[in-house]
């Protein structure tokens, strides 16, 4: 199994040397480094009244799971090391859940300011979701302007033509394809009827046209094949999980009986060890309520280990490293 | 030729008095809303009314039983189709009276050959469909989800009057995949019965034995894409499966509907000779040798970009085949001119109907016979 490691140890991994061997053909960001295989940075952060959280908060904790997630000294070096200013980041948000259960803006908002620090150019942050419509539903207020971070769906602004990825054929949001240069998937940690587990990777479902294509055989190996795709592999740069609540059971939808308080935000430069970090949690619910793992239940998500061999991350659970930030 | 009805005729239908409908909230939680005849729908909120064939499982699940796909659907989500949704345990369709497509099509263009030569068809569309075909004409309708299509509400009675409206006998609904819009389909189908049109289906057969036993009985006619006669195109190139296909040709033939098939010849992928042997074959040891077969030029498109148009030669040897194996009705399709578009009498050789693309230029039966030999020629000719 997985095992936590310190901030210290980590740093003694020299930037996630030790186990970049094992990620042969994951693409590097602009500035070639931050990139830490396997390697899950977390912090607590907890769900006050109705289940929002402090801003405040949400700010320092974000801070350090960006630090501890790129090994940066800084959230902005973090940044730094991610990004350019050049780049056009699209930070793709999981809104299916509604306002229940998709990531906070107050917590959006903090990934927001970070980036700013670290030198984005907040016109140049794009939030985005498949319809501004679960965007609103979600709590967030749509921007196609202005001077500060935009937020809007992709609201049928589609590719005209399908791109092939192994399994998959579909016409990818123009966002993608075209506009950002840099991406960032900002998940929830919640079950999935079908793939077993919905948090950064399966968030990418949302960029194409024809996501109900793909659902047969728990979504495998097609969740890994969109990811694959130079779209999204050539320009993803980091995975945040607002896991202040989770969801053990009964996703993709908002099931208030099968929500908990995990308590927790998470990031990774590596986009299979977020999934990893995610199946893991919602497993260990789902044995403390004593419902069956979900391997027993018949859907664990196969599609993590397909992308690991995809070269899209690191699949071992044996070397997800959780540094508690 | 083909004849879009556009915007103008929706807001004449409007002008007219065709009314403010609302669409049945039952069931479907708090979004429904009330949409105007002619109103058009994109990207917002979507109609629902729920669905039929389907069953309420464990947890919220609900199991589709419409087609072969036979979606396992949670909460929230969508069958493989996109246009079937679960909303707290209530399966409902996002498509019942939304036409994303209508056009006024002469009926060979369907194709159907030996139904009501030379009239139009008041052809329509919802989005959707229940398989992935890559080479599918249609996709920008077909393999996206309704919100992602621009549409117009249309309930059944109003399509029934755009059909008087362009002087179609006929109804199709044809385009994308009516399976997927069954209801729409059973609902305009009466319609039409009562109005005295013919209501016909341009289908792929991928449907379930009841559900199709349902609507055929307001069927006048329905064509069926065989896309191939092995399993393993059906599995690699649409994301389906031969065999339901076959008892769906089997069930419909045994009704008192007008049955026509369209078999696409794709260069390496289904054109041998071996493969149309063993579906000729089949299609007259079980079927009839009296049921038309249409062999279709590929144009290269959608996801199957890669190979070239089929060449005419191999539409030709098709032909040869089939005839040869005892089918009386073959026809070659989308290669305008060539005599294999024309109605010839299986008794004595001669030209019936005389077709180039979707024109009849000449239609020499009398009374559904052959007026040099007098041979009854089946079909829907009046
Ligand atoms: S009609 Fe749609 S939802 Fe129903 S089984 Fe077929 S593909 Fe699935």
């Amino acid at each position: 199994m997985s095992r936590r490691l310190t901030r210290r140890e980590l740093a003694a991994l020299a930037g996630g040397a030790a186990v970049a061997g094992a990620v042969g053909g994951t693409p590097s960001p602009a500035g070639g480094s931050g990139r830490r295989p396997g390697v899950v940075g977390v912090a607590a952060l907890a769900p006050g009244e109705g289940g929002r959280v402090d801003g405040a908060a949400a700010d320092r904790a974000m801070a350090a799971v960006l630090a501890a997630a790129t090994g940066a000294p800084s959230a902005a070096e973090a940044v730094r090391l991610l990004l350019s200013p050049s780049d056009v980041v699209g930070v793709k948000l999981n809104c299916l859940g509604g306002r229940n259960l998709s990531p906070r803006p107050e917590v959006v908002d903090a990934l927001v300011r970070r980036l700013v620090e670290g030198g984005v150019r907040p016109g140049s942050i794009i939030l985005f979701e498949r319809s501004s419509r679960e965007l609103e539903r979600a709590g967030f207020t749509i921007r196609r302007d202005g001077d500060g971070p935009r937020c809007y769906g992709i609201d049928n602004d589609w590719d005209r033509t399908p791109s092939e990825s192994g399994a998959i054929g579909s016409c990818f949001a123009r966002l993608v394809s075209e506009s950002c240069t840099a991406l960032i998937s900002f998940g929830v940690v919640k079950d999935h009827d079908l793939a077993g587990v919905s948090a950064g990777l399966k968030n990418w479902y949302g960029v194409i046209h024809n996501p109900n294509k793909y659902h047969d055989n728990h979504c495998d190996p097609y969740v890994a094949d969109v990811v694959r795709h130079p779209f999204i592999a050539g320009k993803l740069r980091l995975t945040v999980l607002d896991g202040v609540t989770a969801q053990c059971h009964g996703g993709p939808a908002y099931r208030p009986d099968a929500v908990f308080a995990l308590g927790r935000l998470a990031a990774s430069t590596d986009p299979v060890a977020a999934d990893l970090w995610a199946w893991r949690v919602i497993d260990a619910e789902r044995v403390r309520r004593g419902l069956p793992t979900l391997e027993g239940a018949g859907r664990p998500p196969a599609f993590i280990a397909t992308a690991a061999g995809r070269g899209l991350g690191v699949g071992d659970p044996g070397r997800l490293a959780e540094v508690e930030a | 030729m083909s004849q879009p009805v556009d915007r103008r005729g929706f807001a004449r239908l409007v002008a007219a008095g065709a009314a403010s409908a609302i669409l049945p909230a039952a069931g479907v939680g708090a979004r429904s809303r009330v949409l105007r005849v002619g109103e058009p729908v994109e990207g917002g909120e979507l109609p629902a009314r729920e669905a039929s064939w389907y069953r309420r499982l464990e947890e919220g699940r609900v199991e589709c039983e419409l087609c072969p796909q036979g979606c396992t659907v949670a909460d929230a989500e969508r069958g493989t189709c996109g246009v079937r949704e679960n909303r707290g345990g209530t399966y409902v369709t996002l498509v019942h009276s939304l036409a994303c497509s209508v056009h006024a099509d002469p009926v060979e263009k369907k194709p159907f050959f030996h139904v009501r030569p030379g009239e139009l068809a008041l052809s329509w569309a919802a989005a959707g469909c229940n398989v992935e075909c890559k080479f599918c004409q249609n996709w920008e309708i077909s393999q996206f989800r309704p919100e992602q299509v621009r549409a117009t509400y249309l309930p059944p009675e109003a399509l029934v009057d755009l059909a008087r409206r362009a002087g179609a006998r006929l109804t199709a609904a044809t385009y994308s995949e009516p399976v997927v819009f069954w209801e729409y389909v059973r609902d305009t189908a009466r319609a039409a019965r009562a109005a005295g049109l013919l209501p016909t289906v341009v289908s792929n057969g991928y449907i379930r034995e009841q559900p199709l036993k349902e609507v055929l009985p307001l069927l006048g006619a329905v064509k069926v894409d065989l896309k191939s006669f092995r399993d393993e195109f059906y599995r690699d190139q649409i994301r389906g499966r031969l065999e339901p296909v076959l008892k769906a040709l089997e069930v419909i033939r045994a009704a008192e509907v007008w049955l026509e098939i369209v078999v696409l010849l794709i260069p390496t992928l289904n054109d041998s000779e071996a493969e149309v042997r063993d579906l000729a074959r089949w299609v007259k040891t079980t079927l009839g040798r009296e049921v038309p077969v249409h062999f279709t030029r590929f144009h290269p498109t959608y996801r199957l970009t890669g190979l070239p148009p089929t060449p005419v030669a191999t539409l030709e040897r098709a032909w040869r085949v089939a005839r040869a194996e005892g089918l009386e009705y073959v026809y070659l399709g989308n290669v305008p001119g060539h005599p294999g578009e024309s109605t010839t009498c299986p008794g004595c050789g001669e030209v019936l109907i005389r077709r180039v693309g979707f024109q009849v230029l000449a239609n020499r039966l009398v009374d559904g016979a052959c007026p040099g030999c007098g041979r009854a020629i089946p079909g829907v000719w009046r």
